[in-house]
């Protein structure tokens, strides 16, 4: 059995490669390749990747030890102008202190078609850029030459990295598509490393091992009596396993943007190294990150995280003062978060370790996220309550879908009390327990109790962000409304209200108001709330404004919602791939009365509506009446889950087509009862 | 794009800093903090001119931030380069008591590369240094000295940096070694604050105090042209280690001739005979031009690289032969030298490119402009062509460099030459189109888009767009109809007239709504243009529009049957000094289609603040107008 098993995949080898006239050896760009006009499988594609071959290994060095090497080997096709960015290659090295990735052995060429012959130019030096960027970053850029369309650029380079520990992300799909490529990674015995994969790709890796070896020059000096020195050489031989894993890849499709979508990079397809452990001969096991567990263990032991929360006695005054004022267990949680948020300014970085650390922090009232939370934290334990850091990822930095040290970027506090769980994040000025900044809101966190073990922990909101409009207006036989408006701002829609305009002058803000509102002028403004976070916001005013209705003749057309009606739908493709993300379940609500000018009468009205999406993800209510002299309107659109699925975005689409459909329609008011119209009026009511 | 970012690091010097006095912030002055995100309480500098190369700046700058809008006053940022070393670089950091919280050492700063966001390289640095304001408000004390052998980009001064930010006292003082080396200066806008100018031998000094924070408005001039500052600069000065000096533009246009583009010129034999043969039988010279320029189009790319002098030398015509890629000043010089084999005479111009129109100024001739482009002559005419771009027609700006005063150089010296301009009707968008309207409201059917000038500019890029693409594009521009489809489109781009013409067939559910037995809808589709600008309770700057515009509209609007019109707008004409707006709403076949007719003109002009209510409520007209409707009603 085994030896036919063999001999079926030696014929499936060179089936492939029969199949495979292509030459992908550098230099062997082929006259079919430089003709090709469009990509066959995606003719909108600017450019192609015909050929990416990234290697990976390890090389040992006597002096340095261990370094990481990577190969890159790239041939692009450019089939249009807007192609040309791809004939410049950017890579970004880091550096820290002495060590240093470095960038070597870069070829590369440009290969175009001349009157029917290849003519190749190769990238001289002054195509070549070295920018040190910062403390931590150098860049290599090079632009190749004669970049025409159609032409065909291929380069290879090797960038050395000192940093073994760190293998960086290896992007399997491009914003362009991929015709084929090969990716391989092999690692010493001694370093054990665990692949994780992210994307919609389906790649099966293949897997081999074979051996390496170490050369180590030992040198001895002996001296003898004449005081004349003698040295030997040595030289000894390590031998090692090296295993290696192979992805082979064709017909990549190009990453294409899409609308709502919270962060593009998370469906990229890639696969990221992450070293578990490193076993030398002879030596300790030196564990890294493997599981969850053990990055967050990692995490934890750190100096700048669980190190922070120890033995702190900066604030005992302070703590001491709210302690006294505080009849309760959530009353004390809640003035010391107030206490940190009102007295810390977050600097705008993120991370998960302290950057001044948490009393450094204190004192000059600013700082890093961890900063910020890990302080929270340290002062709700120093009170005695059980409260326990909580690692998140942000949506900028897309969901973690495997244990990494970078998998996470952000922490945040959480405390148990009578009534659960609560989140706390006082980086910023408006949120309260239980309500973080949306950047926060990524899917799930990960709570770490004491004894180093997490639970994970649903950060998407679960309670229904509201806002709630009551509207009198009457309208006048000219077309002019004149009106009393009421908003009230719940939970998240207050904390934007905050966030958007706090900063700004009333005057200013009023000015945007009524700019948005179709140039209405608003008069008898007042706001309550707007400073008292954890408290919905509520403004009134009253506003004229002649813009909303059609007076046509003896009738009058309308929408009752007026400038408040949705005229657009947002989602206007027809699939996606990848799913709406509103944040937070949200709800919009609309009371609205109309009084109907004197001597008119309703004509016309929309129907009652009332839509409910499947497992009552979203619905939609429209009801109007006249009641008397006045139509009551009553609007209600809510978005029960924060996060709708692609399968379920046809469903979304659809409903807010109505929305839109409902909120645009008109009711019609007539001043002359002749036969046909009191007929109609009949039919109105 | 950019001949170089040395102007903006001169903004970046304006912003700084200390005394080693406290500065409280419990008792300001209202009249500064109205409106204003931060109070800039001192704007000091002071120039040392020793020789026409060799000069040191002193800039001291204590701002106040009154909130979170103001945090870019943390933000503290010093360029430099091999000529220009920073020196004694400080910043303090005070509460609103006075007192110090923060002392940020030359050595705390972060030591980054510029990026200009547009160069693959450049050799610019700067020192960064990012403060957090913890509560407001607070005070940042910038302090530091420059030293620099550049004297050609001479330090600039505005007296108000932004809008919504006041300044208490704005100080600008120059002392100069030699009256052969003393400064010329223009004045702008001064007569908006209280300015006083003192001058002694070897100095001069301007101080503003008490200047009220402007606020952004709609449709205002650009920032530059509304802003009390100053321009100074040498007659003789060093640039990147070389001597220039010019009284004049044409002193400048020789200056370029001999130190920048000399022996910059030259091909090599092949490519000389390659260009021969390009224009081999065509004698007219406008014809051969046509000829390189699209030459240079299919073959080069826009690449930027800004090196010492690079800022403003090209890259020489062999090297970019070599490569086929340049900025706007190695492809414009290259092209050149493609021209001259070719037989065609053509100057170099150096332009400040942009949306906004900026002139260089007939009677202060400085280093000025961040563009290159082309100008050839050809029967008393002017023909510009930016070799930047691989997309335009020959002879076609578009709004980057429109309508400007630029410097061209002529063999005999520089010259100010004003470029082509798109102002009124030429910038013109006709449509015609025809769609048919059933019972429940859908509608079907084409519409032919034809545009020129700045029009053409906007959309003649739709043809290199993905399918997806156009489609979120129409999807976008018609907001208006909701649901739409397109069923086909084509584009057809015809760059000797400057014409794109777009043909779009198309259907949506629901355009109209359906109130009862009436069908309501709007009649213009395709050109609802609901623009109205912001209304403001007190205007302060006068207003602008930069580029006029022309829109003809034709449709024919076929009714559904059993359905007769019950209410159509009436025509309606308006002319005025804004432009003018016709609208017409024909019924034809016995009510079974109408005609609508409009046309849009909107003029290029700049006026007072005063009418700027007029224009608002001309425009709150055209908008109403746009989305009149239409009501059928069932027979």
């Amino acid at each position: 059995m085994k030896k036919i098993k063999n001999s079926i995949s030696i014929t499936l080898l060179l089936f492939g490669l029969c199949l495979n006239a292509q030459d992908y050896k550098f230099g062997k760009v082929s006259k079919e390749e430089l003709e090709e006009k469009y990509y066959p499988k995606d003719s909108s594609a600017a450019a192609v990747v015909l050929y990416r071959n990234e290697r990976i290994w390890f090389q040992y060095y006597q002096k340095s030890g261990f370094q990481v090497v990577t190969n890159v080997h790239e041939r692009i096709k450019i089939y249009n102008k807007d192609g040309f960015d791809y004939a410049t290659k950017a890579e970004q090295l880091y550096k820290n202190g002495t060590d240093a990735e470095n960038l070597s052995g870069l070829k590369a060429f440009t290969y175009n078609l001349v009157d029917d012959k290849i003519v190749k130019d190769k990238l001289e030096k002054s195509g070549q850029f070295q920018t040190s960027l910062n403390k931590y970053r150098n860049e290599e850029k090079f632009t190749l030459p004669n970049i025409k369309e159609g032409s065909v650029v291929e380069y290879e380079y090797e960038i050395h990295s000192p940093f073994y520990y760190n293998i960086a992300e290896i992007a399997l799909q491009y914003d362009i598509p991929i015709k084929k490529e090969e990716i391989s990674i092999a690692t010493p015995e001694y370093f054990v490393f665990k692949p994780f994969m992210k994307g919609y790709l389906m790649i099966q890796p293949k897997y081999s091992t074979n051996s390496g070896t170490i050369n180590i020059q030992s040198k001895s000096r002996s001296q003898s009596v004449r005081n004349i020195q003698n040295t030997k050489y040595s030289n000894s031989q390590i031998d090692y396993k090296v295993n290696t894993v192979q992805y082979n890849v064709e017909h990549v499709p190009a990453l294409k943007e899409e609308p709502y979508v919270n962060y593009m990079d998370n469906y990229r397809s890639a696969v990221k190294y992450e070293l578990q452990y490193v076993k030398f001969p002879n030596a300790p096991i030196k564990s890294y990150t493997s599981t969850w567990e053990s990055v967050i263990k990692n995490i934890y032991k750190s100096e700048s995280f669980g190190g922070q929360l120890k033995g702190n006695r900066f604030f005992n005054e302070e703590l001491e003062k709210l302690k006294n004022a505080s009849s309760s267990q959530s009353e004390l949680a809640l003035s010391i978060f107030k206490h940190i948020q009102e007295r810390m300014t977050w600097n705008k970085y993120f991370g998960y370790y302290v950057d001044k650390g948490i009393k450094d922090a204190y004192k000059e009232r600013t700082g890093n996220i961890a900063d910020i939370n890990l302080l929270l934290l340290a002062i709700l334990q120093e009170a005695g309550l059980e409260a326990n850091p909580v690692l998140i990822s942000t949506r900028s930095n897309g969901v973690p879908l495997f244990p990494t040290m970078e998998g996470f970027n952000y922490v945040i506090a959480s405390v148990q009390l009578g009534e659960g769980t609560v989140l706390l994040d006082a980086s910023n000025k408006y949120t309260k327990p239980n309500l973080l900044p949306t950047r926060a809101l990524n899917w799930l966190g990960r709570l770490i109790k004491k004894d180093e073990t997490y639970e994970t922990i649903n950060l998407s909101p679960q309670s229904i962000s509201a806002e709630n409009t009551v509207m009198m207006v009457d309208l006048s036989s000219e077309g002019k409304l004149n009106g009393k408006l009421r908003k009230v701002y719940n939970e998240y829609n207050a904390y934007q209200f905050r966030n958007t305009n706090i900063a700004i002058s009333e005057d200013s803000y009023l000015e945007k108001l009524e700019n948005r509102n179709h140039g209405m002028e608003i008069s008898d403004y007042r706001i309550k709330n707007k400073k008292t976070v954890g408290k919905p916001i509520t403004e009134s005013y009253a506003f004229n404004l002649d813009n909303q209705v059609d007076v046509i003749n003896d009738k009058i057309y309308f929408s009752p919602m007026f400038f408040m009606a949705t005229e657009e739908n947002p989602f206007k493709l027809n699939e996606r791939n990848y799913p709406v993300d509103f944040s937070y379940p949200w709800q919009e609500k609309y009371i609205i009365n109309v009084n109907i000018p004197e001597g008119y009468h309703l004509l016309s009205k929309p129907k009652d509506i009332s839509l409910v999406m499947p497992n009552n993800m979203g619905s939609f209510k429209y009801q109007i009446m006249l009641r008397g002299t006045s139509l009551q309107l009553s609007v209600d659109l809510m978005m029960n889950q924060a996060v709708v699925g692609t399968e379920q975005y046809g469903g979304l689409k659809e409903l807010y087509s109505k929305v839109v459909e409902k909120q645009v329609e008109k009711v019609v008011l007539t001043k002359v009862i002749g036969e046909t119209s009191i007929n109609e009026l009949k039919e109105g009511k | 794009m950019q001949l170089t970012f040395r102007i903006f690091f001169l903004f970046l010097c304006l912003t700084g800093t200390a005394q080693n006095q406290k500065y409280q912030s419990l008792l300001l002055d209202s009249s500064l903090s109205d409106n204003a995100n931060a109070i800039v309480r001192i704007d000091e500098m002071n120039i040392h001119l020793s020789s026409y190369n060799e000069m040191s700046y002193e800039v001291n700058q204590v701002v106040t931030i009154l909130n979170s809008k103001g945090n870019s006053f943390g933000v503290n940022r010093v360029g430099y380069d091999k000529e220009k070393k920073i020196k004694d670089l400080e910043v303090y950091i005070y509460d609103n008591l006075g007192n110090e919280i923060d002392h940020i050492k030359k050595r705390d700063f972060e030591d980054v590369s510029v990026n200009d966001g547009i160069s693959l390289y450049n050799d610019d640095r700067m020192l960064v240094n990012r403060y957090t304001p913890v509560s407001y408000p607070c005070t940042i004390a910038l302090h530091y000295t420059i030293e620099t052998s550049d004297t050609g980009f001479f330090p600039q001064w505005y007296f108000v940096s932004d809008y919504n930010v006041s300044v208490e006292e704005s100080r600008y003082t120059i002392n100069y070694s030699d009256y052969g080396i003393k400064p010329q200066i223009k004045e702008y806008n001064l007569e908006e604050i209280q300015v006083s100018k003192k001058e002694s031998e070897g100095i001069i000094t301007y101080e503003a105090a008490d200047i009220k924070a402007y606020r952004p408005e709609q449709m205002a001039p650009s920032f530059s042209k509304i802003i009390p500052r100053l321009r100074v600069q040498l007659k003789q000065f060093s640039l990147k280690g070389e001597t220039a000096e010019f009284n004049d533009w044409k002193d400048f246009g020789l200056w370029v001739n001999n130190s920048l583009l000399k022996d910059r010129s030259n091909l090599n034999a092949e490519t000389t005979s390659k260009v021969k043969s390009l224009v081999s039988g065509v004698s007219d010279t406008l014809e051969r031009a046509k000829i390189i320029y699209k030459y240079v189009q299919d073959n080069t790319r826009y690449i930027s690289v800004q090196i010492g002098i690079g800022g403003w030398k090209p890259i020489s015509a062999l090297d970019v032969d070599k490569v086929k890629y340049g900025d706007c000043k190695g492809l414009s010089n290259y092209t050149r030298a493609l021209l001259k084999a070719a037989g065609v005479e053509s100057y170099y111009t150096v332009i400040q490119a942009g949306n906004g129109k900026i002139d260089f100024e007939q009677d202060f001739a400085g280093l000025q402009g961040n563009h290159a482009i082309l100008t050839i002559p050809y029967k008393n005419e002017y023909y510009w062509i930016d070799c930047t771009s691989q997309v335009h027609p020959f002879g076609f700006l578009g709004d980057f460099t429109d309508d400007r005063k630029a410097l061209v150089v002529k063999p005999e010296g520089g010259e100010l030459i004003k470029t082509a301009s798109y102002l009124n009707e030429q910038n013109f968008q006709g449509i015609n189109g025809e769609y048919i309207l059933d019972p429940v409201g859908n509608i079907l059917g084409f519409v032919k888009i034809s545009t020129k000038g700045v029009q053409y500019d906007n959309r003649f890029g739709l043809e290199k767009e993905s399918p997806e693409d156009v489609v979120k594009y129409y999807q976008n521009t018609w907001n208006n109809i909701n649901n739409l489809k397109l069923d086909d489109y084509s584009f057809e781009n015809d760059k000797d007239q400057v014409l794109f013409t777009e043909t779009v067939t198309f259907k949506a559910s629901n355009y109209a709504s359906i109130s009862g037995n009436r069908i309501l809808f709007s009649v213009n589709a395709f050109n609802n243009n609901s623009f109205v600008p912001n209304r403001y309770r007190n205007r302060k700057f006068p207003f602008e529009i930069t580029r006029g515009y022309l829109d003809e509209d034709t449709l024919l609007i076929k009714l559904p049957d059993g359905y007769k019109i019950e209410a159509v707008p009436e025509a309606f004409n308006e002319e005025n000094e804004f432009g003018h707006y016709k609208v017409s709403f024909e019924p034809k076949e016995e009510g079974h289609s109408i005609v609508y007719k409009r046309s849009l003109f909107i003029k290029n002009g700049f006026y007072p603040k005063e009418k700027y209510g007029d224009y608002r409520e001309f425009r709150k007209m055209t908008a109403k107008m746009d989305n009149s409707q239409i009501v059928l009603v069932k027979k």
